[in-house]
């Protein structure tokens, strides 16, 4: 499943192009609308900025997850297979996950050079964890709720109401976390406290996803 | 043959089928075997249940009420089995249109675990007159070539049964000659479950007909019948639309 919508996303590149461009503007728009006259230190915000860049470039990815399936009557094919409902979620989440992970790929060295130009090297490894296990968490509570607002006739306005409220303890523990990193406090309690908690709610979702997938994606 | 016996052969068995969609009945106690390489139709208006039906005995849709066996695995307990014993085929092909034929059957393929994938899916597509467009992206086919894919994707896992939701929907003559073609050299390999309104092709297959109004069995038969004397009985128990 996972190879089926990368291969479908690189012959259509609906979702990942629409994601990078949306990433990458933000950026630009940031970098202009904050550029202190004489450089002032911007770290304390530039948690902020990528992290509600990379939420918000997610949720156009996540909007487009169960596009295929749904638009084009797939969706029961998918559900005829004798597969199990939450070999479904963890594909669909894996997915999601390699096309933000891409998208994070080519966005941070354009983020490291407009706001944090020789401060993400030295701290890479506390910035990479912080990554992935906001990604995680990001992935498994949007496809969760991309699976239920599909259903929907409105599923591109349920999406984004759905998972914003659900997103905040995430976006900011990731970018209270990320801030403190590029602020030179990479093993810093407050950011192992950060890593914590983004552990705890990764697995929250997962197992909120393991327990009601089955009725998500069912009638 | 007596009830016990007629059980013991049935490759689906349907007792008290309702299904509620909230407040709404769709389907209220609706009962029928079909014997196992035998062919049900399903007649009926639209909103009948024969969609309904289908999709229940698909493992789509929970039953409200009743109870749904396919291949000797019931469908609430043990769906898993269900699905592997089943193919699907409506009007929709259920098919990616980013993705090549082949791509598409590949998938499929590794969904059902398919022994020796490359050599089904070869044989298929020959069956299906579609080798020569294997490696094309389905967004070009033809609807009549989408159907043909569609056929080959349901018959991919070898299925006991084959579920057919109008299959000749939105199809030229061409493209209904092809399928009732295909449909008739794979007849005596699988039990089938058709919902259609077209008379012909539904009598031409059948062994057992039944019809469904607004949600409720009204006619069911056991055998052969002709067209003439089936659209009377159709005439007298449907209190609206027609047949084609």
């Amino acid at each position: 499943m996972v190879r089926k919508d990368i291969v479908s996303e690189l012959r259509s590149r609906e979702t990942v192009v629409s994601m990078f461009l949306f990433v990458v503007l933000a950026m630009v728009v940031f970098h202009y609308a904050f550029t202190v006259p004489g450089g002032g230190d911007l770290s304390f915000y530039t948690g902020g900025m990528l992290w509600v860049v990379f939420v918000f470039g997610a949720l156009l990815g996540l909007n487009r997850s169960f596009a295929h399936e749904k638009d084009e009557g797939c969706l029961d094919g998918l559900l005829l297979c004798p597969v199990d409902r939450v070999t479904i979620f963890l594909a669909k989440m894996t997915a999601n996950l390699i096309f933000l992970g891409l998208i994070q790929l080519l966005a941070v060295p354009v983020f490291a050079l407009f706001f944090a130009a020789g401060r993400m090297a030295a701290h890479l490894p506390a910035f990479l964890a912080l990554v992935v296990l906001a990604d995680v968490g990001i992935a498994a509570l949007g496809t969760l709720l991309a699976t239920i607002a599909m259903h929907t006739r409105a599923r591109d306005l349920l999406l984004p109401i759905l998972f914003l409220p659900l997103v905040i303890p995430l976006l900011i523990a990731a970018a209270s976390g990320t801030s403190a990193v590029l602020a030179g406090s990479a093993g810093s309690v407050s950011v192992l406290g950060r890593l914590a908690f983004l552990l705890v709610y990764d697995g929250v979702f997962l197992v909120l996803a393991y327990g009601t997938y089955d009725v998500a994606i069912g009638e | 043959m007596d009830r016990e016996g007629d059980a013991a052969l049935a490759e689906i068995r349907v007792e008290g089928l309702g299904k509620a969609f909230g407040r709404r009945d769709v389907l209220r106690d609706v009962s029928f075997t079909v014997a196992r390489g035998g062919f049900l139709t399903l007649f009926g208006p639209n909103g009948a249940g024969k969609t309904t039906t289908l999709r229940l005995l698909a493992t789509l849709l929970r039953p409200s009420s009743g109870s749904v066996a396919v291949a000797g695995h019931d469908l609430s307990d043990d769906p898993m089995p269900v699905r592997r014993a089943i193919g699907f085929i409506s009007h929709n092909p259920l098919v990616y249109r980013d993705l090549t034929a082949q791509e598409n059957l590949c998938f499929y393929a590794d969904m059902y675990g398919v022994a020796d994938p490359g050599r089904r899916i070869g044989d298929l597509l020959e069956r299906v007159e579609l080798s020569h467009r294997r490696y094309d992206v389905v967004s070009t086919f033809s609807k009549g070539m989408l159907q043909r894919l569609a056929i080959a994707r349901a018959l991919l896992h070898k299925p006991r049964v084959l579920l057919l939701d109008e299959p000749h929907s939105g199809l030229d003559p061409h493209a209904v000659d092809i399928l009732d073609g295909l449909l008739d050299e794979v007849r005596a390999e699988h039990t089938f479950v058709m919902a259609t309104h077209n008379l012909r092709q539904g009598l031409e297959l059948a062994d057992q007909v039944m019809i469904l109004d607004a949600g409720r069995a009204v006619f069911a038969h056991s055998g052969r019948l002709a067209a003439a004397d089936f659209a009377a009985i159709y005439r007298e128990h449907v209190r609206e639309g027609a047949l084609v």
